[in-house]
Formats: structure tokens, C-alpha cells, sequence
């Protein structure tokens, strides 16, 4: 008996232990040679898995860069990364629980659907965050520039690239006079067709919205929507599904032979690398003749500066795969951060956020402004043919290229 | 006092359950001293725990296993969040969305309690998913697959009598937990009545019910819209804690927490869904520190609760815990 | 809307269908016989995707060989999954089978994501399948063409096997009356195992079907279950050529549906199955 209460004390003694383990990140206070820690997030499960993994291998990545040249000022930079699944309630939860760890600043977030719904808890958090895909117009325009939510930045390029990019691309192509949707019926690709063939009707009234067809997400087969389109004839195809859907819509619409009679396909997001690497051998056997257009919110051989060729070299080397935008806006951000924070020498957020306003910083995307007006990055991404050439690299890219200056596409206050 | 002689004569099994009835409260009162993140998981805890007691309802004294809870959870969320970015009164909101939950599970219910078990829980499956694709596509009322944002957590008030302001978390998670036991309370209600007596009876004979007199059909369909009421209740809870209303809350793979929260704290007990729903949120949150394949853990733990475990926690508990403090109490002398 | 558009809509709609039924007969089959709904059936399309692309592409080897191969792959998950889980809890309760397989589902989505990995992955199309023909003046893919074939071939097949052969006689036996089977000497577990599996090789090979044109990502089994209940909800639980109308229905509308009413496109499916329901409540053929 003697024994039995011995032993319930020294468990009791345990549980106490461990329970105040658990606890001490709540209780102590932080100090000053703690490292700065960042809370990512993003999908990781899923159809939308990569992105998510994307963005950790982006912001890792940046963490080792930081942390080898002596960290910034001289604290360590510690990453912590947590699945969002695309839901609201989780994104929130990953957030508190980032605060109660202790983060300082947070980076991330793949649904604009979350990132409406994150960015108004981000002044309660008391937290930056630096969104690095979300690209609905909404987060900036109401959210920062309207509901004046200083704590949101993006560092990634919004809509403005996928919708009105193609716009000032192809306003000169006489050739194209009828053009058709092939959209994903929801937001984004309302949005991105709607900015798109009212920034092309500007510049050339006599174009003609030929066929509009929309798929919900989660789409396996466009055969009847391509084959819809198809049949109109069209000259251009604006098409929105993207990451797996638009592998698998890309190769339904060659064995459609649709890719014969268009002039243009343009694809949204078309330069992604998991994109790249899924239609990289309908590419190589000439399956698109040519005519398969895209833009990222990244692609990693554009800018050809010796920071960029660096940054592809060693992340290439550091996780055996190219970086995707993701991966590298992440990154950017991050050091986006480091910035505004060396220059402040603060990392409170208050100071930050002044510090990060009107930001000019050199990253592998090329010069990134951060105006203060809707804390929106600002940088050039081109637009380009989708080519394949094994002595370039060993998936599809984009050639051609097509740079405009974003200031010539990206919407400006008041935003109406 | 008579209640005190009642407790100390009683069992082991309803002094343990006292006593953990009584840690339990006062652990959740005292929530908030735990900061926000522990403050947002309970009150999520709290909310499924209602989902799932509703669920339970349905499933383990009625008999109907529905995958389409998610549905009425969704429309009492979206409802209280559009009544809320119109009016600025939480109660109207709630009340609101408890109200639309519980008409649109009438009109499914209907469709679906005409038939049983494999059949009903496709149909279930499919009207949720119904409901999902409507909230979709309607952009123009829900917002599509942005959602409602920027819900105001608007202040509890009845005109002339109070007006509580809901804007800090701790208040609105003390709201949660009041709306959660009184919801509790009454599913409880219900099983102990009359009404839950006729539907576990239907549960074991259809027919031994019909031989009496009594209409199988409309008791199915009473107990639907109560789970349906519960569930709304839940959404309408949900929505003002994170300010926000998303397609996610209608998918059938949402539906499915509350079927693994009964399975996994007991599904033949009333208690059950709700230690479920605690273990549910807990063992999430320490598998997705470990391994991002919180998909798959979850997967072997329902098998192993099938296969093994099936009246789940709450079994193990009475079945293997309790003798062994029965022994030790008699060890001890008693 | 001209002639030659419905005409090319149409053998489209034709070979949505066919993935629809090669999925339906799978779950009808196995719940005509075992009584249990697989929610695990759209993970095992999925798996088939994934086995196809492995034996297709990583293993380089041919196409048709690495459509049956995947096919028996997802049967042989089948059997795994019926003979070492389920049987186990044939005695319980309906929901806990339900549930049981509600379990594969999560299992199912993580591992394809170990052994995959979470980029969509497409093979190369098949050379001899890579070519148009002319349908009303306008080229309408080989392979979509091959896909009907299939269809049409293995339900010949399975009318063949559960009408014309002993086997597929007490097939039909243990489905209507399991315990007088029984009592005639049906072996009913290996009868079971031997179903199970075979249900699961039809998803498999709907999924396999699909990998040249559908790329494979580790979400797909828990999206593509809902249209598959959906068409067995139209037809009849239980019903196979209710199943079959079932896909048909759902394959010609997913593709008149968008030439006719571009915008209703996921809400039409939901539609049609509510009219049935209230209307026709065991489905269009009956149910069981």
C-alpha cells in the first residue's frame, strides 16, 4: 500500500511537470536574444497540396539564407508552418496559436477566401502578415486601402496579373477578334474574366465575347466545356482552373484538337511549377503548337540577374525541385521583414508596419515595392509562351517573354 | 441535503461521473486564464460538442446515421451572419439561424426519413452536398467561396433589459459555453422524456412502434429537425467567433467531425459526443505538431474504434477504469 | 443549338458517363450483395489513377498491361480491405461499416499523398489513342471513343457473368436471400471477399481509364464519391441497369448542361436528383 501511494506521488509529480512544460511558453516572457519567430501557413493536404509545401520550402529557405549570414540583428529566425486545409476556422486557429508561441510576424496563406477572413483578425493579434498567393483585389483594395487594416501586406502580385496582363499582351494582335471563357466558377475566375475582357474591350471595342462557359471547382472532365467553346470558334480562350485542374484541362483540350484552330490560350497561373511540370511532355511533343500563354505570380528565369540565378541555383540544389511563385514571395517576404525590421531596429509591430510602408527591396523577382497605399508589393512579372527545351531546363517554361511595367496593369486608389 | 445521502449511497460509477461533471465545469469557467488560443479551441470544442449531441440524437437514439449535419449548421452560420452585417444584434442573429436551420431540416427531413439506414444516410450525404453547391453558386447572397467577412460580433441585447458588448473573445466564449449547456440541456431533456423513449423505441422495433399506433415517420422527422435546431444552434455560435461564414462549414467531409466525435467518446451514450468532441480537437492539435498526415491518424483511429473500441472512450472508461477503482477502493478498505 | 453540336455533345456526355458507370456498377455490386455502402469507393478510383500512372510511366510498361494491372491493384486493395476489416463487423450495426470504410477514406487521401506526393500527375497519352476522327464535321478525340468501348464491353461482360454463368447465379442468389444461400452451401464470407473485390476492381479501373486525361491529385476520391452516390440514388440503390441509366442521365446532362445552360452547371445534378426523390423516391428503376 505504502508503495501505491509513492508511486501515485511521483506520477502526480510528473503530470505537474509536464503541465507546466506545456505552459511555459504562455508564461514566460520574451527576451531579447530569443529567436524572432514566423508562422507560416498554407495547404498542404488535398488536391491543392503543393502550394502549401511550397510556401514552407520558401520560407525555410529563407530562414537557413537569414540565419548563416548572422540572423537579423543577431537574433535567429525560427519558422513554424501549419496546414490551413483552404478552411477559415483553421487558418484562425493556426494564427492563435502562433501568438500564443510567441511569433512575431506571419507569412502565407494560398485561399482568398482565408485571407478575407485572417487579415481583419490581424489588428486583435496584434500580428503582420505578409500574404504571399492569395490574389483576390479584395484583400488590398477593402481590406487595407477602404477598411484602412494596416497590419495586411502582400508581397505576391494579385489578379491584376492574371486578368489584366493579358489585356496589354495581346491588345495588338489584330488577328484576335473573337474570344471565349473557359471559367472557374467561382470568385477568382469571375473576377479574373471580368477585369480581363473589360481592360481589352478598352483598347480594342471591335473584340467579341464569343462563348462563356464556367466549371465548378473540383472539375475532372472540360471536354464538354472545351468542346462548348470550341465550336464558337474562337480566336482567344481566357481559361481560369488552375494548379491540377489545369493539367488534366490542358490535355483534354489537345486531344480535342482545339489548340488547331485558336490562335491564344491564355492560362492564369499557366507558369506555375507544378503546372510546368505536369504538362511539360505535351509541351516537348509540340501538342499546343505554339500557342499556350501563361504568367505567374513568379517564374524563376526571369529577371536574369545574378540574385535570381542564385536564388534558383541553391533552392533548386536545397530541395531537388525549381521554386515555385509561392516559394519565392515567401522568401521574399520574409526578408521583406528583415528588412523593415533592421531598419526600425524593432521587431514591434507597430514600427514594422511604418517601416515596411513604401519599402523598396532587391529580391530574386527583381526590385519589389511595397506602396503604402494598399500595402500591395509591386513588381514586374512578364507574360510568355509556354515552351520546352531540355538543354534549358528539364520541365516546360516560359519564352517569349513579355514584361510590362506593372504600374501599367496594376489598379490604383480609389480603386472604382 | 436528501440529494447529498442519494450521492454517497450511489455507486462509483455516478459519484466519478459527479465529480468529473463538477472538474469539468469549473476547468471550463476558468477557461480564459489560458490565453486566446486555448480560449478559441474550447469555445470550437464547445461548438462541435452540440453538433455532434445533436448528431447523436439522430443516430444513437433514433437510429439515423445522417452525413448531412453540416447543412444545417451552415444555413443557422450564413443566416446569422447575414442577419448580423444587417442588424447588429447577436440574439437576432442566433435566434435567427437556430429558425432557418430548423425549417430547411423540416423540408429534407421529409424527403429523407422516409427511408432507413444505407439509403438515408446516401440521401443526407447528397443534400448536404445540395446546400454546399447552393451556398456556391449564390455569390450574390453568400458571397461564393469568399465567404461573409467582416461579421460583426455584434453586442447581446434585448431592447429595455441589457446590452452586453461581445467584442472581446472571453465574453463571446462564456456566451458559447452558456448557448452550448443550454442546448445540451435540453437534447437532454428530450432524451429523458416521453418523446426520446418513443424514438429509441423506434430505434429497436418499427414495428412493435407502428403496432401501437404511433406514426414511425413523423417522430423520425421530429427528432431530424431537433438535430437540425442543434446544428443551426452551432453554426449560428460558430459564425460571430471568427467573424466569418465559408462554404468549408457545409461540406459533407465537415459533417463527418461530428460522426468521429460521437464514435470516438461513445456513441450510445448521451455524454459521449461531447467527451468525443474534446478529444476530437485535442488529438488534432498534438498530431498536427508531429506529422502533417493528421488525415491519416484520424483514419486509423476510427478503424481501430470500429473494430475495438466501439462504444469508445466513454466505454473503455466504464468498462475497464471504473472496476479497476472499484478494486482499489476495496483494496483500500472502502 | 445545331443538330451537329447536340450530336458531339452527346458521345461527350457518353464518355462522362462511362466513368460514372464503371464507378456505380462497383457500388451497386458490392452493396447488392454485402449490403454496405463503400465510401471508400471513390479513394479506390483514385488508387487505380495512381497504380495506372505508376505501371504506365514510372515502370514503363504497356498501356493496356498497366490498365488491368491497375485494376487488379485496386482489387486486390478491395480484398485487403473486406477479408482484414470488414468482415470483421458484418454482425454490427449498418453505420459502423459506413464508418469503417469512412475511415479508408482519410487513410486512403494521406497515403496517396506519401507515395505521390501532392503534385498532379498525368502520364503521356498512348500513341495508338492519340488521334482524332471526324463526328459531324468536327474532331472528337480517339480516346474518349475508346472510353465508351470500354464501357459498353464490361457491361456486356457483367451481364454476361451474373446472368449467364453459375458463379454470377449465385451472385444473384446471396443478393436476394443471403441466409437461403447460405443454407444451399454458399461459401458467403469468400463469396463476400471475392465480390468486395471485384466492386473495387471497376473503381480502379474507372480510374485507371481516366489517367491519360485526368490528372491524379490525392483530393480526387473524396469529390468524385458524391456524383457516384448521386447516380445510384437516380437509379436505385442496388439496381444495376438503374445504375447504368443512372450514369447516363448525369453524363448526358453534365454535357448538355453546359451547351445549354452555361451557368447552372453543379446545381443541375442536385436538381435532377431531388426531382427523382421526390417523385420516384426508390430511384427511376427501383431500389431495394
Amino acid at each position: 500500500m505504502a508503495s501505491k501511494s509513492a508511486f501515485n506521488r511521483r506520477q502526480f509529480l510528473k503530470a505537474t511537470a509536464g503541465g507546466v512544460a506545456l505552459a511555459a511558453p504562455f508564461i514566460q516572457p520574451a527576451q531579447a536574444q530569443d529567436p524572432i519567430k514566423i508562422g507560416a501557413q498554407g495547404v498542404s493536404s488535398g488536391s491543392h497540396a503543393d502550394y502549401g509545401r511550397q510556401i514552407q520550402m520558401g520560407a525555410r529557405f529563407a530562414a537557413e539564407d537569414i540565419n548563416a549570414k548572422g540572423g537579423i540583428m543577431g537574433r535567429k529566425v525560427e519558422v513554424l508552418y501549419r496546414d490551413d486545409e483552404l478552411i477559415n476556422d483553421v487558418a484562425l486557429k493556426n494564427a492563435r496559436f502562433f501568438k500564443a508561441q510567441g511569433v512575431n510576424f506571419m507569412v502565407g496563406t494560398d485561399s482568398s477566401g482565408v485571407c478575407l477572413a485572417l487579415g481583419p483578425v490581424l489588428p486583435e493579434l496584434d500580428l503582420i502578415q505578409v500574404f504571399t498567393h492569395a490574389a483576390t483585389e479584395k484583400l488590398t483594395e477593402d481590406l487595407v486601402f477602404k477598411k484602412g487594416i494596416k497590419h495586411i501586406f502582400r508581397g505576391s502580385v494579385p489578379v491584376y496579373q492574371d486578368a489584366i496582363l493579358p489585356a496589354l499582351v495581346f491588345k495588338d494582335n489584330k488577328d484576335i477578334k473573337r474570344i471565349a471563357n473557359l471559367g472557374a466558377d467561382y470568385e477568382y475566375g469571375r473576377t479574373s474574366w471580368a477585369m480581363f475582357h473589360t481592360t481589352l474591350k478598352k483598347f480594342r471595342p471591335d473584340v467579341e465575347i464569343v462563348g462563356e462557359t464556367w466549371a465548378p471547382f473540383f472539375t475532372a472532365d472540360f471536354t464538354p466545356h472545351i468542346s462548348a467553346l470550341a465550336a464558337k470558334k474562337p480566336d482567344l480562350i481566357f481559361a481560369t482552373p488552375w494548379a491540377g485542374e489545369a493539367v488534366l484541362m490542358l490535355r483534354q483540350a489537345t486531344t480535342l484538337g482545339v489548340f488547331n484552330d485558336i490562335r491564344v490560350w491564355w492560362q492564369c497561373m499557366g507558369g506555375s511549377v507544378d503546372v510546368l511540370e505536369g504538362i511539360s511532355r505535351d509541351v516537348a511533343t509540340g501538342n499546343f503548337k505554339d500557342k499556350l500563354w501563361a504568367t505567374a505570380r513568379y517564374i524563376w528565369n526571369w529577371p536574369n540577374t545574378p540574385e535570381n540565378k542564385a536564388f534558383v541555383g541553391s533552392f533548386s540544389e536545397r530541395w531537388g525541385r525549381l521554386p515555385n511563385y509561392s516559394a519565392e514571395c515567401t522568401y521574399s517576404a520574409i526578408f521583406a521583414l528583415k528588412a523593415a525590421a533592421e531598419k526600425v531596429d524593432s521587431v514591434k509591430t507597430a514600427d514594422v508596419i511604418k517601416a515596411l510602408e513604401g519599402l523598396e527591396l532587391s529580391t530574386p523577382a527583381g526590385k519589389r515595392v511595397y506602396r503604402p497605399e494598399d500595402h500591395q508589393a509591386v513588381y514586374n512579372v512578364p507574360a510568355g509562351r509556354v515552351t520546352y527545351n531540355k538543354e534549358v531546363a528539364p520541365i516546360a517554361y516560359l519564352t517569349d517573354l513579355k514584361v510590362f511595367p506593372a504600374s501599367d496593369y496594376f489598379r490604383n486608389p480609389p480603386f472604382n | 441535503m436528501k440529494s447529498w445521502t442519494a450521492l454517497t449511497k450511489a455507486g462509483l460509477q455516478t459519484r466519478l461521473a459527479a465529480a468529473a461533471g463538477a472538474a469539468l465545469a469549473v476547468a471550463l469557467l476558468i477557461i480564459p486564464l489560458f490565453g486566446d488560443y486555448v480560449i478559441w479551441l474550447t469555445a470550437n470544442m464547445l461548438i462541435l460538442a452540440l453538433f455532434a449531441v445533436g448528431f447523436n440524437l439522430l443516430f444513437s437514439f433514433t437510429g439515423l446515421l445522417s452525413f448531412g449535419q453540416a447543412a444545417f449548421f451552415a444555413v443557422g452560420g450564413y443566416v446569422c451572419a447575414l442577419i448580423l452585417l444587417a442588424v447588429p444584434s447577436l440574439l437576432l442573429g442566433v435566434v435567427g439561424g437556430v429558425v432557418a436551420a430548423g425549417l430547411v431540416a423540416l423540408i429534407i427531413g421529409f424527403l429523407c426519413v422516409r427511408h432507413t439506414e444505407i439509403y438515408f444516410a446516401m440521401l443526407t450525404l447528397a443534400f448536404g452536398m445540395m446546400i454546399h453547391s447552393i451556398i456556391w453558386k449564390w455569390r450574390a447572397v453568400t458571397g461564393g467561396d469568399d465567404g461573409l467577412v467582416g461579421v460583426p460580433r455584434a453586442p447581446l441585447e434585448i431592447p429595455g433589459l441589457l446590452s452586453i458588448d461581445m467584442a472581446d473573445l472571453e465574453r463571446y466564449y462564456y456566451f458559447v459555453l452558456l448557448l452550448v449547456v443550454l442546448g445540451i440541456f435540453t437534447i437532454w431533456r428530450v432524451v429523458r422524456s416521453s418523446l426520446g423513449l418513443t424514438l429509441q423505441g423506434i430505434r429497436d422495433s418499427e414495428s412493435r412502434v407502428t403496432f401501437i399506433g404511433l406514426s414511425v415517420m413523423k417522430y423520425r422527422l421530429i427528432a431530424f429537425t431537433i438535430a437540425g435546431l442543434a446544428s443551426g444552434l452551432a453554426g449560428a455560435l460558430m459564425v460571430p467567433l471568427g467573424r466569418s461564414a465559408s462554404p468549408a462549414i457545409a461540406n459533407w467531409t465537415f459533417s463527418a467531425e461530428p460522426v468521429i466525435a460521437t464514435m470516438l467518446g461513445g456513441a450510445f451514450t448521451f455524454a459521449g459526443p461531447i467527451v468525443g468532441s474534446f478529444l476530437f480537437y485535442i488529438i488534432k492539435e498534438i498530431v498536427v505538431i508531429f506529422t502533417g498526415y493528421w488525415m491519416m491518424t484520424l483514419g486509423i483511429i476510427v478503424l481501430a474504434l470500429v473494430l475495438g473500441f466501439r462504444g469508445g472512450v466513454v466505454s473503455v472508461i466504464q468498462r475497464q477504469l471504473l472496476p479497476l477503482l472499484e478494486r482499489r477502493r476495496n483494496d483500500l478498505g472502502g | 443549338m445545331t443538330f451537329e453540336a447536340l450530336v458531339y455533345q452527346g458521345l461527350i456526355g457518353l464518355s462522362l458517363a462511362m466513368y460514372l458507370w464503371l464507378l456505380a456498377a462497383g457500388l451497386t455490386i458490392a452493396f447488392g450483395v454485402l449490403g454496405v455502402v463503400n465510401f471508400a469507393h471513390g479513394s479506390l478510383y483514385m488508387l487505380g489513377g495512381y497504380f495506372a500512372f505508376t505501371f504506365y510511366l514510372t515502370l514503363q510498361m504497356n498501356f493496356w498491361f498497366s490498365l488491368l494491372l491497375a485494376a487488379v491493384s485496386g482489387g486486390v486493395v478491395g480484398l485487403i480491405m473486406e477479408r482484414f476489416f470488414l468482415r470483421f463487423i458484418y454482425h454490427l450495426d449498418l453505420a459502423y461499416q459506413i464508418l469503417l470504410t469512412f475511415g479508408f477514406v482519410l487513410i486512403f487521401a494521406d497515403a496517396a499523398r506519401i507515395f505521390w506526393g501532392g503534385i498532379p500527375l498525368i502520364p503521356p497519352m498512348p500513341e495508338i489513342l492519340d488521334s482524332t476522327v471526324s463526328i459531324v464535321g468536327r474532331p472528337f478525340p480517339v480516346y474518349n471513343l475508346f472510353v465508351i468501348f470500354v464501357g459498353i464491353a464490361v457491361s456486356a461482360l457483367l451481364w454476361l457473368l451474373l446472368d449467364k454463368t453459375s458463379w454470377g447465379e449465385t451472385v444473384r442468389a446471396s443478393a436476394s436471400d443471403r441466409e437461403m444461400a447460405s443454407a444451399l452451401g454458399v461459401n458467403i464470407p469468400r463469396l463476400f471477399t471475392v465480390v468486395f473485390s471485384f466492386a473495387a476492381m471497376l473503381a480502379a479501373l474507372s480510374g485507371a481509364l481516366g489517367t491519360p486525361v485526368r490528372a491524379m491529385t490525392p483530393g480526387i476520391g473524396t469529390s468524385v464519391i458524391i456524383d457516384v452516390f448521386i447516380v445510384t440514388v437516380i437509379g436505385g440503390l442496388g439496381n444495376l441497369p438503374g445504375a447504368f441509366v443512372g450514369a447516363l442521365i448525369i453524363g448526358l446532362m453534365k454535357a448538355y448542361g453546359v451547351l445549354l445552360f452555361p451557368d447552372a452547371d453543379l446545381f443541375m445534378t442536385y436538381l435532377i436528383m431531388a426531382l427523382v426523390l421526390l417523385f420516384r423516391p426508390k430511384g427511376l428503376l427501383g431500389g431495394r
